[in-house]
Order: C-alpha cells, then structure tokens, then sequence
C-alpha cells in the first residue's frame, strides 16, 4: 500500500492569479478535490486493505475541512461546474465523499486531540453551526484559545434541519462531537448572546480579542404579498417550516403525523422540499406550492436542487409552479385554503420582486399549510450590537468579513447572506485569517482577493456515462432512514477514475504523493531544434503544447499551468527539440537496456 | 539466466500495474523492468535500444482501454506498437517480439507470470535477430521512419 508523502503537499498558490480545477473554484474552500480522486482510484480493491488509504486521504481532507463526511451527504455544489456535465454527467464526488464518510466518521471516534500550543489570544465565536465551527477549527489551530458560545444545548446549528433520510443524526452527532474534541475547543451551551447580560462587549470584557458573529438565521420569514403580511398566519394547522423541522429533528413531532391530512407548502427552495418530503413521510398528501418555473435554467427557475425535486416527484408530491399566495382562507380559527395567482415574473432588475397576474387565480384547500419562503437572522440582536449601517444592512467589509462598526468583530454564514452550507463553512475559514491577521497586526486584505481560472476538459478519445445512483424506490422510502444507496469500493474506484483531473498538477500532486514521480518535471523546448511542425499540439490532450510567432519564427511553447508532465509531446517530437527536465525515466530505461548485455 | 530464456524488457504503467505494492520488492521479482508514468511516453527509440541490446522481447503493460490518466497514453502505445510490429516484420523481425497488454494489477502479482507466458512464446522463435540491427539498421533511419515525414 502507497504512504501519502507530507513533502509532496498540494498547494493552494496565495497568488492574485490561481489556475485550478474547475470543481475546485467553485468549492468556497477550494477543497483538494482532483487530488483526493486520483487517490480514491488507486485503492486497493479489497475492503480491509483500502482502510488504509481511506484514512489517509479523509486526515488530509480534514485538515482542512472537518465537517467533510456531512458534505458528503448533503453537499456536492462542486458537482454543478464539473466540466464531466458537458460529456455526459458530473463525477458524483459527493458520493466518493460519502464513501470515505462511511469509513472516516467511525475513525474520528479513535482519532487522537490534536497536539497544539495554544498560547495565542482568547476568542469567541457566536454560534455553532458549520460556519463558527470552521472558524473555530481553524483559529484553534493556529494557537488561539477558541470558545464557542451555542444558543442551543448542542452544536450543528441548521444542520440539524436537514432530514434523516438525507443526513443521518449519528454521522452528524459524530462529526460534532470529535471536531470540538480533536481540535481543542471549548463550547459553552445554552448560552444565547442578548440574553441576560451577555452582549458582544461583554465578551470583550471577559477577555476575548476578537468575536466571529455565524449566528446563521433562526427565525422563519413570515409569508407577504406585495410588501403586505398575509392574513391567517395564526390560524391553526398553519405553521412554518423551520419550526417543523426543527420539532422533527428534537422528535417531537413524530410517526404518522399527517396521516390523512392534506399539506400545502409554500416555497421553491431545498428547505421546502426537506418539509414536504418530512411531510410526506410522516403521512401527508403533499401539495409544494412556489413562484418559481420549472425549467431551472430559466431565470426565474425554482432554486430548489434537481434530485430534490426528482425526489418529491417520484414520492408523489405534486408540484404547482408559477404560483404566490396572496390569501389564506380559515373556518372557526382553522386553516381552509389558499387563494394563489399567477405568478408571472419573481426577478427583475432589483433581484427578488415578484409580479403577480391575480386575475388568474387557483384555490386550494388543505387540512395544514406549512409556510417555508425562508429565514430571517435576529434583527433586534444586530440592532442592539450596533451591527448594521443606516439602510439596515449588515455594515461589513466582505472581503475580510470584518465588522465596520466593531472591528474586532467578524460576521459570516447565513447571517451575513444565506447561502449553502459549504459557503458558510467558506466564510468561518476566511474569517479565521482576518481574525489572525486583525490579531497580529499584520494587513487585512493583501494578497486575499483571488482571481481563479478554471480549465476546459481535457481531449480524450471516449468519455465515460456517469454512474447511476441507487434510491429506494418511493413506494419503500416512506420512513426517515437514507434512501440513497451509497458507493461500493468498486464503484468509488471505478468513480474516481472516471474523473479526467482536467486542474493543474501543482494544485493536486497525487501522483507525487505517493511516490509515482520525484516531482513534476517541466518540458522545455529548444526553440533551435523546434521548427514548428506542431506534431506536439496535435498530441497533447490539455491544450498545454501550442504554437508561438517568435518573430517570424514558428515554434512550439508549452503552457506550465497546462502541463501534466505525461510526456507525449516529448515523444511526439520528430526534431528531439522537446525535453523533460528533471526527469530519470530515460536513465532508468538505459540502465535496464544496458544490464542486458 | 540461463542461455535458452528469453531476456524481455517490461514497461509497465504506473496507474494500472503494481502500484499497491513496494517498487523495490517487486523489482527483484521481476527482470529487467523498467515502471513509467504513462506508456504513452515510451519512445520507439526506447523500444529499438532494447531489441539493441540483446533483449529478445518489449513487453508493454499498459492500463485498460479508455482508463488512462494522461487520457489516451495508452492508445498511443497501442498505435506505436501497431506500427513498429509491422517495421520490424519487413526486417525479418517476428512481429510477436513486442507486445502490449492491457489491463490492471494494482499489486502486481501477474506480471511475472505475464512474462513467463510471452518468454515460453518467444523460445519458440527461437533466439532473436535483433541484437545485430544495429549493425544492419543504423537507428537513426528508424526515427525518420517513426515520424512518418
């Protein structure tokens, strides 16, 4: 079995200009993604003896991010920019994540506390959910005495929103739990800035340098109609989405709930299909109601993710799009119904305002409506901290995150813009650095704003289809237990060789890892020998090999960022003008040859 | 060695064969083998310098069809092979003394036995002609050949 070399680290350049894989830009954390599958395909194919390389490759991708086995279940945005999705489908790396997820998150509980001095400033980060505690981690690591202060009696924060059948409790339980453990983190529970006396200058007081603010967004939205709250909120059977996930995640709300009962929901996003699909499960003939189109390219297509809406869909949810609601009906206090219009536009110029054409207008009656049109952050809180400029906004720097108000304090997460999970992760990481910077005396900003090119797909004679994903099938999937079928060793390995590494090899040294190569070893081209025949360009599969005017003379260059040091272009040279630095394959060829004789 | 066996030099691909295991051990259970990053990148100057120095046999054992990790290395192999099969052939060459094999073997325990399947093959032909082709042929016209210009 190969042993992953320290030396040979994969290295995010902190250049203005970084050039890496297109899953890797679109990943808020750049995880080392093309490293990570070259790794998984060249597992041994035999369940004990790939242990071993699991582990390694999930230490190497917790070092960085220590929440991955719950993206792999419930992230992959990396997956929406794979260049795989032009020729055929994405690589499934939330699959080949959740594959070392079902090894790794066993392995936490074994894994030792990291060994660190902490002999740096005392910090305080509000809130526990992913954002908080990517930047706890990551302070912690750097030396800084860390505190989480939960609101709650435990950490996670919205995560805990997210049904079984997609996250399961114990592997979030888990990852939790040991995060705070290995890295050393001290978190003080039930303990809810604006209660009581704490307040963020009380923090201050207590000694804490710096505060990162990832207080996320606990508060339904109330559902509006053209800027005005709609009647009949209070009525009963009428309820919002957050709270019912959150009741069914405490299992307070349980079993067959809705059994018989006919819900409505109101929203397009991924939390509504979470209610609608709990719904279902738990009894309910589910009716999602969203202003947004159906087709998703469209502009104002419905954000919800397409396996969402698959999901539901083959559930038996039915969905009725283009659709607001501007009434909510109720008999003796009850919930009857809801009035919906037509909705004709939900974006314009301005961002989100939708326009309604109320002369076309469907009723639907229901037994429950749950309202899930989004959250809202703790307005007053941010009010009261004096966080917020004249207009009500959030006064921030965004690139470092710092408070303009209160400069030792950072704010990130859902509460600065909602977003997925991964970006709140993304922006506790970034605030981590201003926190070290801020602390440290050193500038904010230099060096931080990244301008990211990404790569096309490299030329290859076949592309492969992507796998299928198992579900259960709907008609056995009403129960909260996963109904997606995760990967096999096999079809990991298979997985992750299908993945065409179009990024850099300085962004990746997989290969150099484990010992294939000594490094990478540039090309030159003597330009005296080259006469520009252009034999290299025709062979090379990543777009590297190209032909320069070097005044009036035609001769071949090779972009470095491109290279991947395979070598065919050196092969391909009729002229020997193409040669590979630092490389002993030939010696090693003619030491062989020449024992021969 | 004995003087009936057959000397073959091996290439294999890093990717597809022997990768699991510790380069060093495998190398004393394997002659003459030479592990590359990618067939794609052996050179039928490569393969001549072989046949040159007395070698009876190249065996190129590459990844699966459609796996390689340069893309189509392999292919390329595959093409070169084709091609320097049939040069040898119009030089009284058996085309059987080069071979490519596709396939994977993370740990590498076939690759002796792959060798010792083509040695028996090539006893058959009897002892090779090769190692005078440099007298015969000097390399550099093959070159010229290879780049087909």
């Amino acid at each position: 079995m190969w042993k992953t070399e320290a030396g040979a680290v994969a290295h995010a350049e902190t250049a203005v200009k970084q050039c890496l894989p297109p899953c890797q830009i679109k990943c808020p954390i750049n995880e080392d993604i093309q490293r990570t599958n070259v790794l998984i395909s060249l597992l041994p194919d035999e369940t004990d003896a790939a242990r071993e390389g699991i582990l390694q490759i999930g230490d190497y991708l917790y070092e960085k991010n220590p929440l991955f086995n719950i993206c792999g279940y419930i992230c992959g945005i990396c997956e929406l920019e794979c260049n795989y999705n032009k020729k055929g489908g994405a690589i499934r790396r939330r699959l080949l994540k959740r594959f070392l997820s079902d090894v790794y998150t066993e392995h936490l509980k074994e894994r030792d506390e990291l060994e660190i001095n902490r002999d740096k400033e005392n910090v305080a980060v509000v809130g526990g959910g992913p954002g908080g505690l990517m930047c706890a981690y990551h302070l912690s690591k750097k030396g800084y005495r860390v505190t989480v202060i939960e609101a709650t009696e435990r950490l996670g924060g919205a995560l805990w929103l997210v049904p079984d059948y997609r996250l399961p409790k114990d592997i979030l339980q888990t990852t939790l739990e040991n995060l705070v453990r290995i890295v050393g983190v001290d978190v003080r529970y039930n303990t809810r800035l604006g209660t009581g006396k704490l307040t963020l200058e009380k923090l201050k007081s207590e000694g804490y340098k710096a505060v990162f603010l990832g207080t996320g967004l606990p508060y339904p939205r109330v559902l509006t109609f053209e800027g005005k709250l709609v009647e009949g909120q209070d009525l009963s059977g009428v309820m919002y989405g957050h709270t019912y996930l959150y009741e069914v995640s405490h299992n307070n709300i349980t079993g067959q709930y809705f059994k018989g009962k006919k819900v409505i929901v109101t929203g397009g996003g991924n939390v509504a299909f979470d209610v609608g699909r709990s719904a279902r499960r738990q009894g309910a003939d589910v009716t999602v109601v969203c202003l947004e189109r159906e087709d998703k390219d469209h502009r104002d297509g419905i954000p919800a993710d397409e396996e969402e809406i698959r999901g539901a869909w083959e559930e038996g949810i039915r969905i009725v799009y283009s659709r607001g609601v501007n009434e909510i009906d109720g008999q003796n206090g009850k919930f009857k119904g809801i009035h919906c219009p037509s909705c004709v536009s939900v974006f314009d110029k301005t961002g989100f305002n939708p326009k309604f054409d109320t002369t076309d207008c469907i009723d639907l009656s229901g037994d429950v409506l749950i309202i899930t049109v989004g959250q809202a952050p703790d307005r007053p809180l941010l009010e009261k901290e004096n966080l917020l400029d004249e207009r009500g906004r959030i006064a921030i720097d965004h690139l470092t995150l710092q408070s303009l108000n209160k400069p030792w304090v950072f704010i990130g997460g859902d509460v600065r813009r909602v977003g997925f999970m991964i970006e709140a992760m993304g922006e506790g990481m970034e605030a981590a650095e201003s926190i070290d910077r801020y602390l440290r005396g050193v500038d904010m900003k230099s060096g931080r704003r990244r301008d990211y090119e990404g790569y096309e797909i490299p030329v290859r004679r076949d592309y492969k289809p992507e796998p299928e994903v198992l579900w259960i099938p709907p008609e056995n999937r009403m129960h909260f237990q996963m109904f997606e079928t995760g990967l096999t060793l096999r079809e990991a390995i298979d997985e992750a060789k299908r993945c065409v590494t179009c990024g850099p090899c300085v962004s990746c040294k997989a290969c150099v890892s484990i010992g294939f190569q000594k490094s990478l070893s540039p090309v030159e081209v003597d330009v005296t020998r080259c006469s520009g025949c252009g034999h290299c360009v025709y062979v090379c599969n990543y777009y590297s090999a190209h032909l320069v005017n070097n005044d009036g003379k035609i001769t071949s260059a090779t972009d470095m960022f491109k290279c991947k040091s395979c070598g065919m272009c050196v092969v391909a040279c009729p002229s020997q003008a193409r040669k590979m630095v630092d490389d002993d394959t030939v010696e090693r060829i003619n030491k062989v040859c020449e024992s021969l004789a | 060695m004995t003087e009936n066996k057959p000397k073959i030099v091996c290439f294999s691909c890093k990717f597809g064969w022997g990768y699991l295991t510790d380069e060093a051990i495998l190398s004393k259970q394997i002659e003459n083998w030479v592990p590359i990053i990618c067939t794609g990148k052996i050179d039928t100057t490569h393969i001549m310098t072989a046949f040159k120095q007395g070698a009876d046999g190249v065996l190129i054992l590459a990844c699966p069809e459609g796996d390689c990790h340069y893309q189509d290395g392999n292919f390329e192999a595959k093409k070169r092979v084709h091609l320097l099969g049939e040069l040898l052939k119009s030089m009284g060459i058996e085309k059987g003394r080069i071979r490519i094999e596709f396939g994977t073997d993370p740990e590498g325990k076939r690759i002796p036995q792959i060798i010792k399947e083509m040695s028996q093959d090539l006893a058959k032909l009897g002892s090779s002609k090769t190692s005078t082709l440099a007298a015969k042929k000097p390399a550099k016209e093959m070159i010229k050949v290879k780049g087909g210009k």
